[in-house]
């Protein structure tokens, strides 16, 4: 036998394993879907090899992937992927119970070329109207398991708060655009889209807290508050009036009610680890809730410490506690303010309040 | 009596752990309940109060009982290939009073710890799973999701799950199916 004889055995040899190898690794994804998808598509059929419903379909250059349902067992869902140029593996089954929404059309009706071109179509209308260029369209049905079809998703990188959402019924027709602004959808034309005059609404500014450094001393506020509530009211530039309270290891939590408007509530907060403080929102009152603030005159701020270290042995079981959170806010219906401690062990909780001169009230396990 | 009783439950568990004939490779590796039990009741002494009993996928045992020393309290055993760990504290939002525990907890002696193997075959059969995988089995007393009741009666819980279902089948103590759920 030749050498030359050998080599071309060799290279049959070769080339049968190369193909046992693809046919064992499943089809191959073509190189550039989108200028493909018949071949796209077809390579999804070779690796499914039986008939099913297609219930979503993404599609785009660098991926590609379809949820399915065999035609034959209506409760056998599967997964397929593809990567260009990449041999297709085997599905992967997907539990019913994550499948919401069964909506779907045959694998014989999946456009993918109609896919391609609708991407193109996206991908101009995010050109021209500034937003950021999809990587992809979806085949599926719309998150209230409503309308099934085409759709691209355009975010913004302006304003991450709007959103475009262009769709399609399967067969490529009936283009529909609507945005997102202000928390809302409003309707699109589609020839605003393609005139370009459809931009990202501008981002809201985002209010600047005020931030005013600490000492840099890490503080207890379970031992005292005085020091703080007193540089939170040189802020605030006026006596506070207060409508609740809150302490915790990590930060003392005040709210306020603004000297200049009653009707407005501002959050302060104070960083245990290093004083630090900061607005950190202001709200509207609400009609219903009490309103009425209270002075550092009107609940046992002196005693406050004493009050925290004594609460676990007012309940026995529970004397090793350690103090989970301390709050003071008007009890009941717009009441004297109190102070409420609630204690922690390795078993529960505990809840021990005093009244607003300091007076025990109730101490138990919760 | 309650000696006599320990030593009956013992030998109720005894039979799942010896249950010697081979299992299809899907099958649950029954945690061998003989030996923890008996390395508890080395603990704690009888009687054993179950408040709560669980099993996971790769057999490990949590055991929550009534502390029979102060019994407004509630501490869990784990078993995990032959070592118990406890007694582990359980804190609850809001702790139960000694009367709400008296009434949740299962004497030990009256599970019948040998029906389990049978009822996985059960509950994989109700499920159409039969290669379903044991996520949790648990025993608690409380109501059946399957209809309304207020029976608060002892209820054994199968959670199996396949490549495509998820599903659970609950029993009485003693292995009727109460309710069958899949998706």
């Amino acid at each position: 036998m030749s050498t030359r004889t050998d080599g071309r055995s060799a290279f049959v040899l070769g080339l049968l394993c190369a193909l046992q190898a693809v046919a064992a690794e499943g089809p191959v994804a073509p190189a550039h879907p989108l200028d493909d998808p018949a071949a796209l598509k077809a390579a999804f059929a070779a690796r499914i090899a039986r008939p099913v419903n297609v219930l979503a379909f993404t599609f785009g250059e660098h991926y590609a992937e379809a949820l399915v349902q065999d035609a034959a067992a209506s409760d056998e869902f599967d997964v397929f992927e593809a990567a260009p140029g990449q041999p297709m593996a085997e599905g992967k089954p997907k539990k019913a119970g994550e499948v919401d929404c069964k909506k779907k059309i045959p694998f014989a009706q999946l456009d993918l070329a109609t896919g391609a071109h609708l991407l193109v179509q996206a991908r101009a209308i995010a050109a021209a109207n500034g937003y950021t260029v999809p990587e992809n369209v979806l085949l599926g049905a719309d998150i209230f398991c409503n309308q099934f079809g085409w759709r691209a998703l355009l975010t913004s990188e302006a304003n991450s708060d709007t959103m475009l959402e262009i769709s399609w019924t399967p067969d490529g027709a009936s283009p529909k655009a609507r945005q997102l602004k202000d928390g809302d959808w409003v309707k699109l034309d589609m020839k605003t889209l393609a005139a370009g005059t459809a931009k990202p609404p501008a981002a809201a500014p985002k209010a600047e807290q005020k931030v005013i450094a600490g000492d840099g001393r890490a503080r207890d506020f379970l031992r005292g508050i005085d020091a703080d509530l007193a540089r939170i009211e040189a802020q605030v530039g006026a006596p506070l009036g207060f409508r609740h309270i809150s302490i915790d290891a990590s930060q003392l939590a005040v709210d306020v009610f603004r000297p200049d408007n009653r009707k407005k509530v501002a959050t302060w907060l104070v960083d245990a680890e290093n004083g630090g403080i900061r607005l950190w929102r202001e709200d509207e009152t609400m009609m219903l809730d009490c309103n009425k603030p209270f002075a550092a005159s009107d609940f046992p701020l002196a005693q406050l410490p004493a009050l925290i270290a004594g609460a676990p042995a007012l309940i026995p079981p529970m004397a090793q506690a350690s103090i989970k959170n301390v709050a003071i806010y008007r009890s009941g219906f717009c009441g004297k303010p109190h102070v409420f401690i609630q204690i922690e062990d390795d078993r529960g909780y505990g809840n021990v309040e005093y009244d607003q001169r300091g007076k025990l009230v109730s101490a138990e396990i919760q | 009596m309650a000696r006599i009783l320990w030593v009956g439950a013992l030998a109720l568990a005894t039979a799942i752990a010896q249950a010697g004939e081979p299992v299809p490779s899907t099958d649950y590796a029954w945690p061998n309940l003989t030996d923890f039990l008996k390395q508890l009741v080395g603990k704690v002494g009888p009687p054993v109060k179950v408040y709560k009993l669980s099993m996971d996928r790769d057999g490990k045992v949590d055991l929550w009982i009534q502390d029979q020393a102060h019994p407004d309290l509630i501490d869990s055993y784990e078993y995990d290939h032959g070592k118990v760990e406890g007694p582990i504290p359980i804190k609850f939002e809001h702790y139960p009073s000694v009367a709400a525990l008296d009434h949740h907890v299962i004497e030990l002696t009256t599970i019948d710890f040998p029906r389990l193997p049978d009822m996985l075959a059960t509950a994989r059969a109700k499920l159409g799973l039969p290669d379903g995988r044991v996520v949790l089995i648990e025993l608690e007393r409380g109501d059946s999701s399957g209809f309304i009741s207020l029976t608060d009666s002892p209820i054994w819980t199968f959670h199996l799950d396949s490549a495509r279902h998820d599903g659970r089948v609950e029993f009485t103590l003693g292995g009727k199916v109460l309710d069958v759920d899949k998706d």
